[in-house]
């Protein structure tokens, strides 16, 4: 086995444990209950979660797209889009850190955000 | 360019993009944006070693241009010629390094930058690093999917070898 070859085996292996480190730690961390929704860089809400209403929020796009939030019981889910994939409705409600919802589309992100404001 | 390495590099396109067409109609394993096997990656993998780089540079060129008029969404057409970019300097850097039984290594490699790339266009495109939080993740899903791809092009290269040698 030549030294480029282990530098590589290292580097890769560095990359994949080190991630999972990543996630393991954000996962464990206690959740913050601030939630940011983002449209095409602006942010468009930002809320603690644990105090918000049940309510449904609906975001246009200026390409006549759609996502429709719903805010339920203290969790919060993409409940409706009219994007092609679909992917932000089938990540289903926001967990952690390390998943947000993201329709790439139409440029939404809903994610949770620390108490600093720190993303 | 030969008739016959012109139609070898037409029929790799052709196959990734079938793989890459019936992909589409999978229902994605894990609901998160970005997350993906990438199985039109085995042909890359497999072109990387076998043709030379800007042979290989083509027929992804191709398959890409190909694949968004398929799926028809033109906005993906910017992730997956970001991803497919660096994933294609990636693996072609590793070439000369790898030895032939260690293609695999090269996959993971190769979806690591893709998926790098991908994150990098999400940040533009989304103007927000809020994206970034995907990315352990993506990191993750990348190696996985890459040793996956990347041991379907190993079987594919030995078995081809075994028939042809170049």
């Amino acid at each position: 086995m030549s030294k480029k070859l282990l530098a590589v085996l290292i580097c890769l292996g560095l990359i994949f444990i080190s991630s999972i480190v990543i996630v393991v730690i954000r996962a464990n961390q206690p959740a913050g209950q601030m939630v940011e929704i983002i449209q095409d860089g602006a942010t468009l809400y930002t809320f603690d979660l644990s105090k918000a209403k049940n309510q449904t929020i609906r975001i246009d796009t200026p390409d006549s797209g759609y996502n429709v939030v719903t805010i339920q019981d203290g969790t919060i889910f993409m409940s409706e889009a009219n994007c092609p994939d679909l992917i932000c409705v089938h990540t289903g409600v926001l967990r952690s850190e390390n998943v947000p919802i993201v329709c790439l589309p139409h440029k939404v992100i809903i994610h949770f955000v620390d108490g600093e404001g720190i993303a | 360019m030969s008739t016959k390495k012109l139609t070898e590099l037409a029929l790799l396109t052709a196959v990734a993009l079938i793989i890459f067409v019936v992909e589409l109609r999978i229902p994605p394993l894990v609901p998160i944006a970005g997350v993906k096997l990438g199985l039109a990656n085995i042909i890359t993998v497999y072109a990387v070693f076998r043709y030379k780089p800007n042979e290989t540079a083509m027929v992804v060129t191709a398959r890409l241009l190909l694949g968004a008029m398929f799926s028809g969404t033109i906005v993906s057409l910017l992730y997956s010629a970001s991803g497919a970019f660096l994933c294609l300097v990636g693996m072609l850097s590793l070439r000369n390094i790898i030895p032939k039984n260690w293609i695999w290594l090269c996959s993971i490699t190769g979806a690591i930058f893709h998926n790098i790339g991908q994150i990098i266009m999400a940040v533009i495109l989304m103007k927000t690093t809020a994206v970034l939080a995907n990315l352990p993740i993506l990191m993750i899903s990348g190696c996985i999917a890459g040793a996956f791809t990347g041991l379907c092009a190993q079987l594919l290269l030995n078995r081809l070898e075994r028939r042809n040698p170049s």
